[in-house]
């Protein structure tokens, strides 16, 4: 059983995944139909997962993901999205989300997700392995960083089976490797993002004056 | 052709008029400096004075006129030049008959400007051929020199006045320019918000649709296909390429063929658009299109198929998978030595024609094309 929270503007989503949720039983322990909610309860609920729509009203899914992580680094936040807006997406990872599922996902599928998510898992969909590739392409072209911060070549190798449609299964399979191993592969993938992200948000405090050094 | 002047004109007569009163500050120190050296050949030293205090007296006031907008008018422009003109005029009385250097000399380059930047080429011409005129009348004889400062003025007035035009008619466009760049990114906004209320619909009908079955499945089922046809329309409007010179966005290409494409596709691009020469954007999307059809005939319509795009600075990478059974081992290079391979041959001549490689693996996992074509 996981405890999630469901944050969405449109009261009949709301529902459909609370019921769907619950069905599976899973505990729904909050719900909120906009950002300012949803930091109101979310201190209290503490979940496990929430599940959240980056078009909200009064603020965007990336600025929520950045304020609750901020507040229990355990939470893990799922990305449910109509429309898919890629940069929306990308910046919603980057400030950790791990997991990225469009609307039209199953109900199978969404419970799925919720639990694999809350397990530590990433849940990527073919999109958003295309669009951190491409990110990661970007990285690679500018300034030299830490090698670190570059994803290996089975990591992008194995990132380039995921936009391409493929299951871990499938690419445990094809490459001889375990489960597990192409799991790990995947959430270093995020974690790499993850890490330059706070490395170019550090950089550029330092260069505007932002930092608390005196 | 008049402009309505727009206040980006405006702005720019401002700047222009701004950068005119330092020039006219600095021919009446250069006038005022040329007459106290050369005092010595006026018959009328004293008149002379006070031509040359009242111009410098005028200079003081038409710089304050021109630099308010409300004063700055016909009238002020017609005065002005006519100023400069009786200035060279009355020089005859004042020196002897046969002077040389006009008292005014290059100050009347002030007058002169003011008429290009207010109308432009003619204003220049014009104001260049009254002070080209009221220069060369009084003289007994024309040297050299006063014919190539006459020259040289009826060629600087239009062309200072051509370029002022420009340079309003530039600022016109870009305000124009700007004005539709605000609304087009206002018309995306909104049409975000409709797209967005939209795909929700769409999602639910699909997700409850597929819970019911039967009839309702069939629903749910249409409303997927038009839910990522509605995606995919909006990432390609997301990523409209700005740039010119025959580049398009092959990400936004291949997302418009494979929605239209009956196989059922995602595509996966990098974010933002993919720029390509036209070129090689028709022969990619050919190709994958040629890997797409291959699909529909090899595992059907009910097969789904995935589309990677990649972007180097050096070349790009377009991946095709299916979910199909795959081949055999060994069984490509089998169909290529029985001359079947139609359909594979026709994405390898497509990339190789482009100077790219495309490599074909099978395996229990599906089908998979890897094209690559470098960027010249």
């Amino acid at each position: 059983m996981v405890r999630v929270m469901v944050v969405d503007d449109h009261p009949m989503w709301r529902d459909a995944v609370e019921r769907d949720l619950q069905a599976a039983g899973h505990e729904v322990v909050a719900v909120a139909s906009n950002g300012r909610e949803a930091m109101a309860r979310f201190p209290a609920a503490a979940p496990q997962v929430v599940v959240l729509d980056l078009q909200l009203p009064d603020s965007t899914g990336v600025q929520v993901t950045s304020m609750m992580l901020e507040h229990d680094p355990t939470a893990r936040v799922l990305i449910l999205s109509a429309s898919g807006e890629q940069d929306d997406v990308l910046e919603a990872i980057k400030a950790g989300a791990t997991g990225y599922l469009v609307k039209s996902a199953s109900s199978a599928e969404l419970v799925d997700a919720v639990t694999r998510v809350a397990d530590g898992d990433t849940v990527f969909t073919p999109g958003l392995a295309g669009l951190v590739l491409g990110e990661f392409r970007r990285i690679a072209d500018g300034p030299a960083d830490d090698p670190r911060d570059q994803l290996t070549e089975r990591e992008t190798e194995i990132l380039k089976m995921v936009a391409t449609g493929m299951s871990y299964k499938q690419i445990a399979a094809r490459l001889v490797l375990s489960h597990r191993t192409v799991q790990n592969h995947v959430q270093n993938t995020l974690r790499k993002l993850q890490m330059n992200n706070r490395v170019q948000l550090t950089r550029w405090a330092i260069e505007h004056g932002l930092d608390d050094r005196p | 052709m008049d402009h309505p002047r727009a206040d980006s004109a405006l702005a720019v007569e401002d700047r222009l008029y701004s950068a005119l009163a330092l020039v006219r500050v600095v021919v009446t120190i250069n006038m005022v400096a040329l007459n106290a050296y050369r005092r010595e050949s006026f018959s009328h030293p004293t008149l002379a004075l006070v031509v040359v205090v009242a111009l410098v007296v005028w200079t003081g006031f038409a710089i304050w006129l021109y630099g308010r907008r409300s004063t700055r008018t016909p009238a002020l422009l017609v005065a002005d030049l006519a100023i400069a003109v009786a200035a060279i005029a009355v020089t005859p009385w004042l020196k002897s008959e046969d002077f040389n250097a006009t008292i005014p000399g290059f100050w009347v380059m002030g007058a002169l400007l003011a008429w290009a930047i207010h109308w432009h080429w003619k204003g220049g011409l014009v104001a260049a051929a009254a002070l080209s005129v009221a220069d060369l009348l009084p003289r007994q004889e024309i040297d050299q020199g006063n014919y190539g400062n006459v020259f040289l003025v009826l060629i600087g007035g239009p062309i200072v006045g051509y370029m002022c035009e420009s340079l309003q008619r530039m600022a016109h466009e870009r305000d124009a320019a700007e004005h539709a760049a605000a609304a087009a990114e206002e018309r995306t906004r909104l049409a975000r918000a409709v797209h967005d209320g939209v795909l929700q619909v769409l999602a639910m009908v699909q997700r409850q649709g597929a819970a019911a079955g039967g009839q309702w499945a069939e629903l749910g089922r249409m409303a997927g296909e038009q839910e990522r046809g509605l995606r995919s329309l909006i990432r390609q409007q997301d990523t409209v390429p700005t740039g010119s010179g025959g580049r398009v966005d092959l990400a936004g290409a291949l997302e418009a063929m494979a929605t239209a494409h009956p196989v059922r596709v995602e595509v996966a691009t990098p974010g933002g658009a993919v720029l390509v020469d036209e070129h090689v954007a028709t022969e990619t999307v050919a190709a994958v299109k040629a890997c797409l059809d291959n699909v529909l005939a090899h595992v059907g319509a009910e097969g789904a198929a995935w589309v990677l795009a990649e972007s180097a600075p050096d070349a790009i990478t377009v991946s095709v998978r299916d979910d199909g059974p795959g081949m055999a081992p060994g069984r490509v290079d089998e169909a290529a030595a029985e001359g079947r391979l139609g359909v594979a041959s026709s994405i390898r001549g497509r990339i190789e024609g482009l100077g790219g490689t495309a490599t074909l693996r099978s395996g229990e996992w599906g089908t998979e094309w890897e094209l690559s074509v470098p960027l010249a």
